[in-house]
């Protein structure tokens, strides 16, 4: 398969007020094969949103290239950006002008004209739904209808590749799902090419033939859903739910000289209230571990939570709560996580994704 | 070039698209440029239609009533008090029907009047017997009323002076030649008929100057402050509210940077020099707009913005570019709307007056006209000033043209390289 976006040595560097740089990306290498799904995982502030908005014109990089279809975004940005359609993650519309207005506008500035803008117009109109509403004001839309927009906007010039930077982001469910169908859509029927950044791993995992993760500016891991998890092991989590029970260390070590354990970390979270309430009456909270209603104080530990990682570890299961039980600890609740990308990026980085 | 004009018609629309925009597109300024031409005018009493001044007459004697009647001859527009009060006390003496020497020293002080002149006590006797003599006049030299004050005052003594000296050279003569004989009776009749000549022959004003404020303006009616005030705050508020609406265009950028716009123009397939090019079009366009409305109504007032329409039009067109470069080259910089609207406003609020928008640069000293001329403004007021109160043309306002235009490619230059969407 050819690649379409070939990304070599992308770095850039922000000056801050204060004269001191700061690297938010830090030489990352890319492919992105023609007519692959293919999506950029990374927490918030890991650099995502500025590679993409290097490869799609918005931001000169500091130092390497890309180019789509061949065309370098830097030396010849006017031929890359005709093979771009760029989905930003907010609404980039004309709120007082019509959905119409606004898709005639962008088709126009895309190189569209006469009865060819009119037909693409239409055709974005069909796809995204709105046909109906194509002569009502944006500002009158609702969240998933400005969205649908947003994404009819960056397909006018039937773009080879198009970028959606986290479309997702606050809509309803139903909205989501439209715009994940219509992602897969745009790869199965019209054969778009399409780059995805999220910090959601589920829509990661649904959408992506192949999936990049990026932290701190740089690409940690790169390939399948499958072989990622493949590089760690395919390890299961197991997630013993202890409550506000203090945990000996001995019991942690006792888990991991077991067969097939590779890491047990205890984590425990504390209630936090809001300034100026701390010395408030007790809260009543339900309480996750045993689903009962119980009094707390601020500062006080909530659920304390041991996880195993494991290689098959519902085999250890056993072994695992008899060492608990002999230890005096009650085990509230068991989960079992198979792996995935949280797991790959919680391996890689030693932080949830999310956090 | 079709980019350019696309982007530039979409801001438009999206600017019009907006009720409030039309209405301080088109009222705002048309009631701020009649207000401002009404005060500047006078038209709230600050002046009359006539010039007030006192006049203080101790000789009472023929010659002086014929200085007096010089005097009026001289400028038609003066309003000499006490002596030419009127039922709705025009000369605002209110009881005081006599008047004092420091009386009307303190109304002149007060800006009550415009000046006072006083004849002194034997000024007929004095003219007659060719004895020096002098009239007293007090001015607190305003810009504009003494001027005509004084060369009235002196026209009319010139008359006075012309006429007695022509009644004594024709005497002398006349007691030269041989064979005339005149007695002491026969010698005043005489002198008495060649001075009557030598006044009606000045009165027929064998050569004069006619003194004017604007070239269509009559200075006898009542509208002649009126018009001049306007043919000053037309141009002055159209300047200043151009700079309103192109000013938006600072917010205009801004705005467009944090709901995405620009950035998705900026990936699609359109230059930084066409994106910069169109908004600066649009603008450019709005200024355009908005100085067409204030100068409509002028037209519509009776304003003379001079004899040449296209000199006023390239006036019109570098002004309004120089201000929508220096607004885009400012723009790129600004960080969120309150900086721009802050921004806007105060240069606004500081190019207008400094650059004579409110009132003219003539009445501001040297030091501060000179400051003015950093201002856009000043340059445009200074080309407008030509055509409406000089009857100047295109090779008049060739230097502020210049001056403007020069100002607009170094602020677009600027704007372009400075430009940022990140």
């Amino acid at each position: 398969m050819t690649n379409l976006v070939e990304v070599r040595g992308l770095v850039k560097t922000f000056k801050r007020r204060d004269g001191t740089e700061v690297r938010a990306v830090r030489g990352i290498n890319l492919d992105i094969a023609q007519g692959e799904v293919f999506s950029l995982l990374g927490p918030n502030g890991a650099g995502k949103t500025t590679t993409i908005s290097m490869i799609s014109g918005l931001l000169s990089p500091t130092q390497g290239d890309a180019t789509i279809g061949g065309f370098s975004i830097t030396k010849q940005p006017m031929q890359a950006k005709k093979l771009l359609g760029v989905v930003p993650q907010e609404i980039a519309l004309y709120p007082t002008l019509t959905a119409r207005q606004n898709l005639d506008f962008f088709g126009k500035m895309a190189g569209l004209g006469g009865k060819e803008l009119a037909k693409s117009v239409d055709e974005v109109l069909d796809f995204i739904d709105l046909k109906d509403r194509q002569n009502d004001r944006i500002d009158t839309f609702s969240g998933g209808m400005k969205r649908r927009v947003n994404i009819g906007v960056g397909l006018l010039h039937k773009p080879q590749l198009v970028y959606m930077d986290e479309p997702t982001v606050g809509i309803d469910p139903q909205s989501r799902r439209r715009i994940l169908d219509t992602v897969v859509q745009l790869r199965d029927e019209y054969r778009m090419t399409v780059l995805y950044t999220t910090h959601l791993m589920e829509e990661a995992q649904e959408l992506s033939n192949r999936v990049g993760i990026i932290d701190h500016g740089e690409i940690i891991a790169l390939g399948t859903v499958g072989d990622l998890i493949q590089q760690i092991g395919e390890e299961d989590r197991l997630i013993f739910s202890v409550g506000e029970q203090d945990i000996d260390n001995g019991l942690l070590q006792q888990f991991e000289a077991i067969a097939g354990i590779t890491k047990v970390t205890y984590q425990s979270r504390e209630l936090n209230v809001a300034p100026g309430l701390e010395d408030s009456a007790e809260l009543v909270i339900e309480k996750k571990s045993t689903g009962t209603m119980m009094a707390v104080r601020s500062g006080q530990v909530m659920d304390g939570e041991i996880v195993v990682y494991a290689k098959r570890g519902r085999k250890a299961l056993p072994e695992l709560l008899r060492l608990a039980d002999d230890a005096g600890v009650n085990i509230f609740s068991v989960e079992v996580r198979e792996p995935d990308l949280e797991a790959v990026f919680l391996h890689l980085t030693g932080r949830a994704l999310r956090d | 070039m079709d980019k350019i004009v696309t982007i530039a018609i979409n801001d438009l629309r999206v600017f019009l698209k907006d009720r409030s925009n039309i209405i301080f597109l088109t009222l705002v300024p048309l009631v701020m440029t009649f207000i401002i031409g009404y005060v500047n005018g006078g038209g709230f009493g600050g002046a009359s239609s006539q010039l007030r001044v006192d006049l203080l007459d101790n000789d009472n004697s023929e010659l002086s009533a014929q200085f007096i009647a010089s005097l009026k001859e001289a400028n038609s527009s003066l309003m000499l008090c006490p002596a030419d009060n009127d039922e709705n006390d025009g000369c605002n003496l209110g009881d005081n029907a006599g008047l004092t020497r420091e009386q009307a020293e303190q109304r002149v002080r007060d800006g009550d009047t415009l000046a006072l002149i006083e004849i002194p006590a034997g000024f007929g006797v004095a003219v007659e017997s060719f004895q020096p003599v002098s009239l007293s006049y007090v001015s607190n030299e305003d810009f504009t009323a003494p001027g005509f004050i004084r060369q009235a005052v002196d026209a009319a003594a010139l008359r006075v002076n012309g006429a007695i000296v022509a009644a004594r050279v024709g005497t002398d003569v006349a007691g030269q030649i041989e064979g005339i004989t005149l007695d002491a009776g026969g010698q005043a009749d005489f002198t008495q008929q060649v001075y009557d000549r030598a006044a009606g022959i000045w009165a027929a004003n064998p050569v004069s100057v006619a003194y004017e404020l604007t070239a269509q303006q009559e200075s006898s009616t009542g509208e002649i402050n009126l018009q001049s005030g306007l043919a000053q705050s037309v141009p002055g508020m159209g300047s200043m509210f151009v700079m309103f609406t192109v000013f938006g265009g600072m917010t205009l950028l801004v705005i467009e940077r944090k709901q995405w716009t620009l950035q998705r123009l900026v990936s699609l397939p359109v230059s930084r020099a066409q994106l910069i090019a169109g908004k600066i079009l649009s603008r450019f366009l709005l200024g355009i707009l908005q100085f067409a409305v204030v100068i409509a109504m002028g037209f519509l007032m009776g304003v003379n913005f001079g004899k040449d329409p296209l000199a006023f039009i390239l006036i019109v067109l570098t002004y309004t570019l120089s201000i929508t470069a220096l607004s885009f080259a400012l723009g790129t910089q600004l960080q969120n709307e309150e900086q721009a609207s802050g921004l806007s406003l105060l240069l606004s609020l500081a190019l207008a007056p400094l650059g004579g928008a409110w009132w003219p640069l003539d009445i501001v000293p040297e030091f501060m006209r000179t400051i003015g001329h950093i201002s856009p403004v000043a340059w445009a007021m200074d080309g407008f000033n030509q055509l409406a109160f000089f009857q100047g043309g295109l090779g008049d306002v060739l230097l502020p043209v210049g001056v403007l235009l020069a100002m607009s490619v170094v602020f677009f230059a600027i704007a372009v390289s400075r430009f940022k969407y990140e």
